[in-house]
């Protein structure tokens, strides 16, 4: 199921989603786009700084989901030396190249004047 | 390569879902002030794409206009305390407030700007990053002081050889600022700006309010946003998004190959592109009359001619540029077809820019999947 309104945001319960210094950060709620079962500990190691939406619209392969897991521990993501491998392997499976494209929602539309 | 077959292959994957997304979108919106039907590639960085149906006007409204975020946007700023600096290499550092901007000499300049990454999902084998389709790009009217003006005020030393642009991006954990930096010839190119206002009202927050560097013709990420310090730099600045980021191979590489960043440089002028805006890619069309129309660009060069093919590209005709035009902004172009009978058709289109590019049929493969810009399709049902 997909949730993304902000207004939302607050009244929702994501307990999985208690322990985020952001709880209170819109779009906390994104987590819910991650198929599961999802590892222990990704989700604060991964949507402290970004929602999943950036994760789960890529497809890429073994090699390619190491380089970017590499970067972001670079980056500041907190994750155990023991998760590491726990990650790459999710992300290989759940996201490969062969999976079918992930469709992004839209913003509201408001219908507006345009000038051409 | 990304051929034009797999650039299709990849819209009409995500197409192929469109009633779907739709109906999606009908019911589970997302409500974001201001922004108005616009993809959500993420929300946080906040990325919006354009749906490419909209690219149908000559200046593309705010609301519709794409945002790339590579950090949180500010979560506070106080215009009062805020200064724009101007140092490194000059004579005579500068911190200047809004209303010291606004009372210079303001030029307004028509830009389209394009994300270097729009078309990275066609990207075969895939790369990470956004994964944009067409609609990462727009024009706008950009208002501001020229940053030569300001360059001037300051006193450009004869050392000074590249002029960098820090903004107030909120940077999460170890992640290196946004800074990026432009050669002087281009920093003091007259249309190059520090951008106050876009389509003739003040920056929004998504846009870089207070303060954002607009420089014509570039990739997008040369036009800093929420810009706070310009320093003049000896040489090009070295951070993470100058290298190894928004860089293209020397040469040609194989998909999938690792390329030295020695062997690489920095991605810099937009390459001739068109869209096209109408009929939608999988538009099942009411009437053999057709009005297919769309924008091309050129990045510093001009639009030349637009080429429509109603056949798969067996053949081209010339499409009808439009009267508005400015230098950097897109072309809108237009055609009548009339189509012979009824059927399933696809429908190209392709530029040729003045200096004698012409939109290729395939791209050679790069790592970031930047500057993509295969001959545009899209495929329709005429009934019969």
């Amino acid at each position: 199921m997909f949730r993304y309104s902000l207004l939302l945001a607050g009244s929702l319960s994501f307990a999985c989603l208690a322990v985020f210094v952001c709880l209170a950060r819109p779009h906390a709620e994104s987590a819910d786009l991650l198929p599961g079962p999802v590892p222990a500990k990704f989700k604060t190691a991964c949507l402290e700084c970004h929602d999943a939406g950036i994760i789960v619209q890529q497809r890429l392969n073994k090699a390619a989901w190491t380089k970017e897991m590499d970067k972001m521990i670079k980056w500041g993501a907190v994750v155990d030396p023991g998760d590491r491998d726990v990650f790459i392997e999710y992300l290989t499976t759940k996201f490969p190249t062969d999976k079918e494209p992930y469709v992004a929602p839209r913003t509201a539309f408001k219908k507006m004047k345009h000038d051409r | 390569m990304i051929s034009r077959r797999e650039f299709l292959a990849g819209v009409s994957g995500s197409i192929g879902g469109v009633w779907p997304l739709l109906s999606r979108a009908a019911d589970e919106s997302v409500a974001l002030p201001g922004k108005e039907g616009m993809i959500v590639r993420s929300h946080r960085f906040l990325d919006l794409e354009m749906p490419v149906e909209y690219a149908n006007l000559f200046i593309t409204p705010v609301e519709h206009f794409f945002v790339r975020n590579h950090m949180h946007e500010p979560s506070t700023l106080d215009v009062s305390k805020w200064r724009l600096s101007i140092g490194g290499e000059v004579e005579k550092p500068l911190a200047l407030t809004l209303a010291e901007l606004l009372k210079m000499e303001q030029r307004t300049v028509t830009n389209t700007l394009e994300c270097a990454g729009n078309g990275r999902a066609f990207a075969v084998p895939h790369v990470p990053g956004v994964q944009w389709q067409k609609g990462a790009v727009g024009t706008a009217r950009f208002g501001g002081p020229r940053l030569r003006d300001l360059l001037e005020r300051a006193g450009v030393k004869p050392a000074g050889k590249h002029v960098m642009f820090g903004g107030l991006d909120e940077v999460p954990g170890k992640v290196p600022p946004f800074i990026r930096s432009i050669p002087i010839e281009k920093a003091i190119d007259g249309d190059t700006l520090v951008a106050l206002n876009m389509n003739g009202a003040r920056l929004t927050k998504h846009h870089g309010f207070p303060a954002r560097v607009v420089v014509p013709g570039w990739i997008g990420a040369a036009s800093c946003k929420w810009v706070t310090e310009i320093k003049v730099l000896d040489r090009e600045f070295d951070g993470n998004f100058m290298s190894p980021g928004y860089r293209m191979p020397n040469q040609p590489v194989q998909p999938g190959e690792a390329v030295n960043v020695a062997d690489t440089h920095p991605a810099t002028a937009l390459k001739v592109k068109s869209l096209i805006a109408s009929p939608s890619d999988g538009a099942s069309v009411k009437s053999r009359a057709i009005h297919i129309q769309g924008v091309a660009w050129a990045g510093e060069a001009d639009i030349e001619k637009v080429e429509v093919s109603t056949d798969s590209g067996t053949t081209w005709q010339p499409a009808q540029l439009s009267k508005n035009h400015s230098r950097y902004a897109w072309r809108r172009w237009s055609h009548f077809w009339k189509a012979p009978r009824g059927g399933d058709y696809t429908i190209l289109s392709r530029a040729t820019d003045s200096d004698g590019h012409t939109q290729p049929d395939s791209v050679p493969w790069n790592p970031s999947g930047y500057l993509i810009n295969v001959v545009d399709q899209v495929k329709i049902h005429v009934p019969v």
